[in-house]
């Protein structure tokens, strides 16, 4: 089938999690007559098991879809998966790039979330033709009227714009296929100029190498033609080029409009790079499609095996991931707390948790995972800036002349009533409110400045709680600000436990350090002799404590010769040892170091 | 090897006690019971050559419980003819049951000598009236002393247990001591106060209507007991047992020496051929089994090598004797940091914990735990 750009449309859905995107997706799928019968397993697209679980999708998947419009015209829809999270914003801003048009879907019960408003917002910038849909109608306590009016103050639609669908019952779908084919635009390019493909995902495929999933803005790419990456001028030939349906369907060329894959056969995924743009080597484009930024990881934490054996697994499995993950990136790293381990750095909370679990879960690791951390500027006495993103490893004080850290803007939707405790729980973590502005009767949208480093400490869970479970939050790096900023450390029995060490500002050092002191004197279990645990910022101790040892039931009665009992009560304390790391003399278990994070301010 | 046979019965039910233990029984069921122990004995003899052929010696009898001295004299009689008198006593025999002051009457007494049990261990467990309500035991202080004069007059060997617990006071449990060392009790055993989930002591402590004392307070008792009774002449051989030199319960010896023992009766443990054995705990389901003629076991535990190795050095470990410096793998315990902290001595090629050690004696055992079982 020949190529024409008048009967295609290149679209995406953006919604917030769970709105629905992935089960809107299969419909789409299903209707269409792209999938069948038992290749219809819920949320397709979601290709991880982890994706499925969770109801995010991580790793966006594009398809093509046959259609057949009520007047019996056959079209090429390519639906470009979008990720739903906000640690992925960049490449949310590439998918969009690739698109012409977006769905922008939001749930019939719990209307407009932050995540929808910035989305819709970056899809406006990206000169998106945006199609409103409401899904979930079938829901008892779906509110349509009400999020129509949301739709009809945020966009300025007509109400009979906007689409009422249900992705489950599968009501209302016809319609939004045949609104998709009349308020898409047809994709912009020329195939007659030179090649022009814009990147906005790659994956890692053991047989053929790196996979770039591309849009064609200009000219056309034929299978075993020379290609460019024009960020680093790498070279490579294309072994295979084609469309997605659940597998690639090879082709012998692409042009300017399609979506398709590149199989470059390179050996790393790092070096085709998600926003990048690909041409001709023989006769390249003169300028790239703008908007290129290398992925920047925000938070970094610390990953060390349990059990120092499997160092070399984890080095493996985080290699392995990488090949799939451009964005995860890591370095050796060594503790006196914790051993060997790395230090891996990650765009967001949510990519570092997931991580975190594939590593667990696909690689069968026992890890333990330091306080995420963020990029910390230090400007030191000499003039000289350093980037600092382990606490531990910070400059000496003397020699520092300020610290900078990263300040983002975040954005947080939460009905009218929790305006109180957002603001507080906010401003308790240092943030400033930059805006107010009532959305509609109920909600509101609260910008802040917020220091990244107390966002990712605890600031979701915290907005989560005070809301309900209502509010929802998106944000963006700003820029790099100084404050008053100390090094609080930990110390065992004499010994610093590098792993606990974090940056905190002066004025919370103190209360910090001793909530910090009382939650490990919780989390410390008796040992053989006492346990000081004290906190300090330089040589200053704020706060100290003490763990007594441990002496009880050491006479139980061997009852009528009972050893076993004795025994496998060993066991099992072996087992439960397991998961302990021995800093100095002390035996500290995993749960301790997460325990910074659920001390309450 | 040595014979264990575990009698369920109690008059009432002690609050910390989580033994196999019912209050709930009459002549009938403790006939059936009789029957049960004998039944239990002839099965597992045809299981087991040598114990059907009797070709091996009894070093040791010892009927626990529950309450031994709740059975009748002629139902003792049976039990004790059954199960001791098909084998042959090897020639320093011990022969122990465990009474309870309120039920140890002289003419209970004189049967149990009678029967060839010299040996007699007392549940005492304190002579304060207020430390016994809490503990839930049946009899006050008077009949507990009574009880010990008796047996003390009576059984050329007396043992007696105290909880070391809450409530009390540490110049009461040394005078008490004296008292029973002076009636001539020749072997104390010392238990610290365990809760264990199921009791009504366990629910008394979650419902805040006792406290139980901090592990300061019990080591002071601990340290103190231990103490007193040394200047008694009574010497410690074991983190929970003291004896008079050469009284020491070779029964209880024969366990932590790793030899065999056979156990009968509800809840029994038995350690024979490499394996332990624990019987049903619930006295129906023990009898339900042998009456369809299948060996009353809830769990058989096969011991492999490191499981047999960390019980034998924990074993060890807990008894005065010490711990062969050689079944102590490399860089598990620092040995001179222990000597400095006096918590062990190294005499020669062992390493014999002090009072002080006993005391941290289950991170000890963690240590070697974490080093024989990886």
């Amino acid at each position: 089938m020949s190529f024409n750009r008048e009967y295609t449309r290149n679209f995406c859905i953006i919604a917030h999690i769970d709105h629905g995107k992935s089960t809107l997706a299969d419909r789409l799928l299903e209707v269409t007559g792209t999938l069948k019968g038992k290749e219809l397993q819920e949320q397709v697209l979601d290709s991880m098991d982890l994706e499925r679980e969770r109801g995010i999708t991580i790793k966006s998947h594009p398809i093509r879809m046959d259609y057949r419009d009520q007047e019996g015209k056959a079209w090429v829809l390519n639906l470009i998966d979008t990720p739903g999270h906000v640690d992925f914003h960049y490449e949310v801003s590439r998918s969009l790039a690739a698109c012409e048009g977006a769905l922008l879907v939001v749930d019939a019960v719990q209307g407009v979330q932050a995540q929808t408003i910035n989305n819709m917002y970056l899809a406006i910038e990206h000169d998106l033709a945006i199609v409103p849909v409401i899904n979930k109608i079938d829901l008892p306590a779906a509110r349509p009227e009400y999020v129509q009016e949301q739709f009809i103050d945020l966009l300025g639609c007509d109400p009979d714009e906007i689409h009422m669908v249900s992705a489950k019952t599968g009501e209302g779908i016809p319609q939004l296929l045949e609104a998709i084919i009349a308020e898409v635009p047809a994709p912009v390019g020329d195939p007659s100029t030179q090649a022009k493909a814009l990147i906005f995902d790659s994956i890692f495929d053991p047989y053929v190498g790196a996979v770039a999933y591309v849009r064609m803005f200009g000219g056309m790419i034929r299978k075993g033609q020379k290609i460019k990456l024009m960020s680093n001028d790498l070279q490579f030939e294309v072994g295979d080029l084609g469309w997605f349906r659940l597998d690639r369907i090879g082709q012998k060329s692409l042009e300017a409009g399609e979506v398709g894959y590149i199989a470059t056969g390179a050996k790393d995924v790092r070096h085709i790079r998600v926003g990048d743009t690909i041409t001709l080597a023989e006769d390249p484009c003169a300028e790239p499609w703008p908007g290129y930024a290398e992925a920047k990881p925000m938070v970094f934490s610390g990953l060390y095996p349990t059990d120092n054996d499997q160092y070399d697994d984890l080095l493996e499995a985080l290699q392995k991931l990488q090949m799939n993950d451009a964005s995860l990136s890591w370095e050796k790293e060594s503790s006196a707390a914790l051993g060997f381990g790395f230090r891996c750095g990650f765009l967001g909370l949510l990519h570092l948790e997931i991580i975190q679990e594939r590593l667990e879960r696909e690689y069968n690791l026992n890890l333990i995972a330091t306080l995420p951390n963020v990029e910390y500027e230090v400007l030191l006495r000499d003039g000289s800036v350093e980037r600092c993103e382990n606490p531990a490893l910070l400059p000496d004080a003397k020699d520092i002349q300020e610290i900078r850290e990263p300040i983002v803007h975040a954005s947080v939707i939460t009905p009218k009533e929790f305006v109180g405790p957002v603001i507080q729980i906010s401003l308790d973590r240092r943030g400033v409110q930059t805006k107010m502005e009532y959305l509609d009767t109920e909600r509101v949208n609260i910008d802040f400045d917020l220091p990244l480093n107390e966002l990712v400490v605890d600031y979701y869970d915290k907005l989560k709680s005070v809301t309900k479970g209502y509010a929802s939050l998106d944000y963006e790096y700003r820029r790099h600000r100084a404050d008053d900023l100390v090094r609080l450390d930990i110390v065992l029995n004499g010994d610093l436990v590098d792993a606990l060490t974090c940056i905190v500002h002066r004025e919370n050092a103190y209360s910090w350090g001793l909530k910090l002191c009382q939650k490990l004197k919780e989390l410390i279990p008796r040992q053989m002799f006492a346990v000081a645990i004290q906190a300090a910022v330089g040589s200053r101790v704020l706060a100290r404590t003490s763990v007594r040892p441990f002496r009880k039931n050491v006479t139980a009665k061997c009852y009528g010769g009972d050893i076993s009992r004795k025994r496998k009560l060993l066991e099992k304390q072996k087992e439960g040892k397991k998961r302990m790391k021995q800093v100095g003399s002390v035996e500290i278990p995993q749960d301790a170091f997460l325990a910074v994070l659920k001390v309450e301010r | 090897m040595g014979l264990y046979i575990h009698v369920p019965f109690c008059g009432s039910i002690c609050s910390y006690c989580h033994f196999a233990r019912t209050s709930v029984h009459d002549r009938s069921s403790r006939e059936q019971y009789v029957d049960g122990v004998l039944a239990e004995l002839a099965l597992r003899g045809e299981k087991c050559r040598v114990l059907g052929d009797g070709m091996r010696p009894l070093d040791t009898a010892y009927f626990g419980g529950g309450t031994p001295s709740l059975l009748e004299p002629d139902l003792m009689r049976r039990l004790v003819t059954g199960t001791v008198g098909t084998f042959d006593p090897a020639p320093d025999f011990e022969f122990t049951a465990e009474a309870n002051p309120e039920s140890l009457t002289r003419e209970l007494a004189e049967v149990w000598l009678d029967l060839g049990i010299e040996r007699v261990s007392l549940g005492v467990q304190s002579l304060q009236d207020d430390v016994l309500r809490v503990l839930g035991r049946s009899c006050n202080s008077v009949m507990a002393r009574q009880a010990l004069k008796l047996a003390c007059g009576i059984f050329p060997r007396v043992s007696a247990d105290w909880i070391l617990g809450p409530d009390l006071r540490i110049d009461y449990l040394l005078a008490e001591l004296s008292e029973a060392a002076d009636l001539g009790v020749e072997h104390f055993s010392l238990y610290i106060l365990e809760i264990h989930q199921g009791t009504a002591l366990q629910q008394d402590v979650r419902r805040g209507r006792l406290v139980l004392p901090g592990d300061e307070l019990t080591e002071r008792l601990y340290l103190a007991a231990g103490e007193h009774l040394e200047k008694l002449g009574i010497e410690q051989y074991e983190v929970a047992n003291f004896s008079r030199p050469g009284a020491e319960s070779r029964h209880n010896g024969n366990y932590w020496n790793g030899r065999p023992y056979l156990g009968l009766g509800p809840g029994a443990h038995g350690f024979w051929g490499r394996r332990r054995y624990a019987n049903e705990a619930d006295p129906d389901r023990w009898s339900e089994a042998l009456a369809s003629g299948r060996l009353p076991e809830a769990e058989v535990d096969p011991l492999d090598l490191p499981a047999r190795r960390l019980e034998r050095a924990i074993l060890a470990l807990r008894t005065c004797r010490g711990l062969p410096l050689d079944w102590l793998p490399a860089q598990t315990l620092d040995l001179e940091k222990g000597q400095a902290m006096g918590w062990w001595k190294v005499n020669g090629d062992r390493l014999i914990l002090t009072r002080l050690g006993f005391l941290r004696v289950d991170g000890f055992e963690e240590a070697l735990a974490g080093r024989i079982l990886s």
